[in-house]
């Protein structure tokens, strides 16, 4: 494939990683070892809410292990998200747990010279614990009375009080809510629940930590952000940053997992302090499975629409269960209402959100940061809502969508920017062709075992968190490139690749800025010393804002070439141009009318060197001051067994407007993994916790329902296709695709099945439980109204309450 | 518990290893340096860890190492060399079947192993080879497509 506009930009090329990846020899944390390095091993609570008495390590001590409990660890509370800024920041944490609020919560750690002994070391400790009431509920832990998990937590360095274990609550108003329900000619209002789900990356949380002679620390961690994890480290163990040295490494899958810093972190830490040598410190799956899920919510949605489909209020209230740390509550209910309004034009908006405390996994991002959670409600209640006005759902998305010039809540109500790129209604239109949307049955009119139907719902991510002013959300990104002695250029960024090609977009971005082949451009290891400050890979602004950095800086790269150019041809920098050239396979320096005065950008590089002269170099920030939604529609066709309440996913139609697209075949495959991770969240996966706060599957992947290859459409009936877009604010055009991606999907599903089967659901995930249930009630409905009206109009209210034409 | 020493011939090279009885193929293997042997959940679920043994492909982390004593295994970093990769890495890496790679070298055993048994395989018995195999980043369809690449390289 090869791209028109560009000359690297779209080309599916081998990407650089590929061959280590291939070949076994990509080395992720855990993969490392060092010498002297010693093995940790967690000692993980079974208890779900208990006070830890007493702890005696005696007997692991005399196994020949190091032992860290409360009395080792440095009393600073910290939140291990740091992307929000200090003084909005609750902060519940410590390095071990003082009081235990989940199952698994680290009470204790060893490290002994094997992983053996290090085991052996952790049954050794014996723990008395008073246990206390466990509360998976967030309604139940909302009740006056209830027990507390948290007396006090800190906000910014204030202490604040916990009451009735509501860890923060958000409340927006914008326009005149009233007014525009009571105008309203009809108004539909339901309520969402979705499940806490898991991560399911395939690497679990890991560190290897060296001490330094200087007192410093070198830290390799499974991390979305090394100079986060920095900051972190330097200030719970009190080392200045310039000692404490975060190593970026592969990273075996994380989808917003490792935002914050993962738990084995400061603990391998404290651990090699003690212990004064290295240590490696990997959770067990089950371990990993305690410790992040998607935030479950419950939603509360009501539309106020006009007979044409206009939108003109909405209410929402969310209740989110952020189990038993707060890593980023605050910000979640600010995006989640960002979410709503900038999925389609609502005036007027009344928003409440409540996030409570439970004995449970903590709650963290999870490819969407609520997004999912969202536009499933969304999308579902606008299908409802087109259906109850009679109008064709794709008509009613393309009459409210927020589109071009219209103003978007990127990432809360303080993230605001105005769209300037927008392939929405081409997403749509090609779509639904390709899929034939047109031909689909009308909602519940077949019977017979396996009924087929088509759904459709659109989303978008923000790219970054960028804002024309500061907000209380950190972002910005930063980049070093040099041009070496022979023309080749390392690009030094401390951005993170999860996978997903970031990496390699930044190579081939600054290969298009300096007109040289993608094989002379390689992105440098980094490590927190040697690189500028990246907030973090989240956000999908990988290449948007840490793209956009590196183009920025290319740029200056680009006119320091021509100027060091003009000093060895002896001709005017404004009169020199850059190009590449084919024949000698890299960018060219020459006067258009000096024919014969040119140099390629490796001889420039060479006479640097040679002539005692410099290095081309160039280092700098960069802020977004946008954060352009990266829009995506779904389609999806499914068949639903009326006998075993089983979906199939028959074929699906995945729309992307990424604007220019970099990595072809890697934007495809965030497209088709977002249907994978989206169709887990619609159809299979609950990480479900009993009364007590233990994880029901006992750290099972295939018992929490982690989609496998059997539940995939056919490679040949997956659509994949692009919006030929360009956001003037991105970096060649480009904005960003990979939460976009999963956003849609649940709704899609859920509307496909009602297409098929004349049922709502709302509440994830829709199980064959639940469908044949569903599909009993309905017959039986259908039968006492007598056979002679089956498989008439659709049939509303089976499942919730219908909606209200006033 | 007493030790016991095992041969494992892993690649063509062959180990001998003082081993404890509880100890699983995975760790001993991992223990060797062949780290492109991936843990993945210890628990059979994700194949993560999944290997050859003569000539089967299995998950290390359920086969206890006594039990490959004397055993041919053949790991991911056996298929092939960096400069000549083996086609089935060779596909993975041309289709975009590989994102974060951890479950990489699990999903290549597996496919390895089938092609060895079905060269021409169809799309459900690709789906079958591979369905021990969980990959959270990709949704499959580029690894059931790099297989089917694979399959129609090494048929020429």
């Amino acid at each position: 494939m090869k791209s028109e506009r560009f000359r690297v930009l779209g080309t599916v090329t081998r990407r650089k990683d590929g061959i280590g990846k291939i070949t076994g020899r990509e080395q992720y944390v855990t993969d490392i070892s060092l010498p002297r390095m010693l093995h940790g091993r967690i000692l993980s609570s079974p208890y779900a809410h208990a006070r830890i008495k007493s702890i005696d390590v005696s007997a692991a001590e005399a196994l020949g292990a190091v032992c860290i409990t409360w009395d080792d660890i440095p009393k600073v509370r910290y939140n291990e998200r740091i992307v929000t800024v200090p003084w909005a920041l609750h902060q519940d944490h410590y390095v071990l747990a003082d009081k235990v609020r989940r199952m698994g919560e680290a009470v204790a750690a060893v490290a002994a010279e094997t992983e053996a002994l290090a085991e052996q070391a952790v049954r050794a400790i014996k723990v008395e614990y008073e246990l206390l009431p466990v509360i998976t509920d967030p309604v139940t832990a909302m009740q006056p009375g209830a027990p507390a998990i948290y007396d006090e937590v800190l906000l910014g360095d204030e202490p604040v009080k916990i009451e009735r274990n509501i860890a923060c609550t958000r409340e927006i108003e914008e326009g005149d809510v009233d007014k525009a329900f009571a105008e309203a000619d009809v108004i539909i209002e339901r309520t969402y629940k979705t499940p806490k789900i898991y991560h399911s990356q395939m690497e679990t949380k890991s560190v290897v930590c060296r001490p330094e002679p200087d007192g410093g620390i070198t830290v390799w961690p499974t991390t979305q952000s090394i100079h986060n994890v920095r900051i972190l480290l330097g200030r719970i163990f009190g080392i200045p940053l310039s000692k404490v040295n975060v190593k970026r490494v592969p990273i075996g899958g994380t989808f917003g997992s490792s935002i914050q810093m993962n738990p084995p972190i400061p603990i391998g830490v404290a651990l090699a302090l003690k212990a004064r040598r290295p240590v490696k410190l990997t959770l067990t799956r089950e371990e990993d499975m305690h410790d992040h899920t998607r935030y479950p919510t419950q939603i509360h949605l009501k539309l106020a629409a006009k007979r044409d489909g206009t939108l003109l209020g909405a209410e929402m209230e969310l209740l989110a269960d952020i189990g038993a740390h707060n890593i980023q509550a605050y910000s979640f209910l600010g995006v989640t209402i960002g979410w709503l309004v900038s999925l389609y034009r609502i005036p007027n908006v009344r928003y409440r959100g409540t996030a409570v405390y439970t004995n449970k996994a903590p709650s963290c991002a999870m490819q969407g940061f609520g997004n999912p959670q969202v536009t499933f409600a969304v999308e579902t209640l606008m299908d409802e809502l087109a259906e109850t006005l009679g109008m064709d759902p794709l008509a009613s998305k393309i009459k409210n969508y927020v589109g071009m010039g219209d103003t978007f809540w990127g990432q809360g109500p303080m993230v605001r920017s105005v769209v300037q790129s927008d392939g929405v209604q081409e997403l749509l239109h090609q779509g639904a062709a390709w899929i034939g949307w047109q031909d689909r049955p009308k909602s519940g009119s077949q019977t017979g075992r396996y009924r087929r139907g088509i759904g459709l719902a659109r989303g978008f991510h923000t790219s970054s968190a960028g804002a024309p002013q500061p907000g209380d959300v950190i972002d910005f990104s930063g980049a070093l490139v040099k041009v070496n002695q022979d023309g080749s250029v390392d690009v030094v960024t401390a951005l993170m690749d999860h996978g997903g090609g970031t990496l390699e977009a930044v190579a081939k971005l600054v290969a298009e800025a300096l007109d040289m082949p993608l094989e002379k451009v390689d992105i440098a290891p980094a490590e927190t010393m040697s690189t500028v400050y990246d907030v973090v890979t989240h956000a999908t602004r990988g290449v948007y804002a840490g793209g956009g950095a590196a183009v920025k800086v290319a740029g200056q790269i680009r006119q320091e070439i021509i100027d060091t150019a003009a000093r060895f041809l002896n001709v005017m920098p404004e009169a020199l141009t850059i190009e590449y050239d084919p024949e000698v396979d890299q960018g060219v320096v020459f006067s258009r009318s000096i024919p014969d005065r040119r140099m390629t950008i490796g001889e420039i590089a060479t006479r640097c060197w040679t002539n005692s002269w410099k290095t081309i170099a160039a280092v700098d920030s960069y802020r977004p001051v946008n954060c352009p939604p990266a829009y995506v529609t779904t389609f999806v066709e499914v068949e639903v067994d009326t006998w075993t309440g089983q979906v199939r996913t028959l074929r699906a139609a995945l729309g992307s407007d990424c604007g220019t697209v970099i990595n072809p075949d890697m934007a495809a495959g965030q497209l088709e993994g977002g249907l994978s991770k989206g169709m887990g969240f619609a159809l299979y996966e609950n990480n479900d916790w009993d009364v007590a706060g233990q994880l029901l599957s006992k750290g099972y992947l295939v018992d929490g329902k982690t989609p496998a290859i059997m539940e995939m459409p056919k490679p040949e009936d997956i659509g994949v296709y692009f919006a030929h877009t360009c956001e003037p604010s991105g970096p060649f055009g480009a904005k960003g695709i990979g939460e976009a991606a999963t956003n849609p999907v649940a709704g899609a599903f859920a509307n496909a099945i009602h297409n098929a089967i004349g049922v709502r659901f709302y509440e994830l995930p829709i199980t064959p439980e639940k469908i044949l249930a569903a599909v009993r009630r309905k017959t039986d409905a259908v039968r006492e109204k007598g056979e002679s009206q089956a498989g008439g109009e659709p049939e509303k209210g089976l499942v919730g309450t219908g909606g209200e034409l006033q | 518990m007493q030790p016991k020493v095992i041969t494992l011939k892993v690649n063509g090279r062959r180990h001998a290893v003082a081993s404890m009885p509880n100890v699983t193929l995975l760790y001993a293997l991992r223990d060797l340096g062949y780290t492109d042997v991936k843990n993945g959940c210890e628990k059979g679920d994700c194949g993560a860890c999944a290997v050859l043994l003569n000539g089967k492909a299995v998950n290390s982390c359920l086969v206890l190492a006594w039990q490959a004593d004397g055993a041919e295994i053949v790991t991911n970093a056996g298929l092939g060399t960096l400069d000549r990769p083996h086609p089935l890495q060779a596909a993975f890496a041309d289709t975009g079947a590989i994102q974060c790679g951890y479950c990489t070298p699990g999903m290549l055993i597996s496919a390895k192993a089938l092609l060895d048994a079905t060269p021409h395989p169809s799309d459900g018995e690709i789906r079958e080879a591979l369905s021990g195999n969980l990959c959270r980043c990709t949704g499959y369809d580029h690894i059931i497509e790099a297989v089917q690449l694979a399959a129609e390289r090494m048929g020429e």
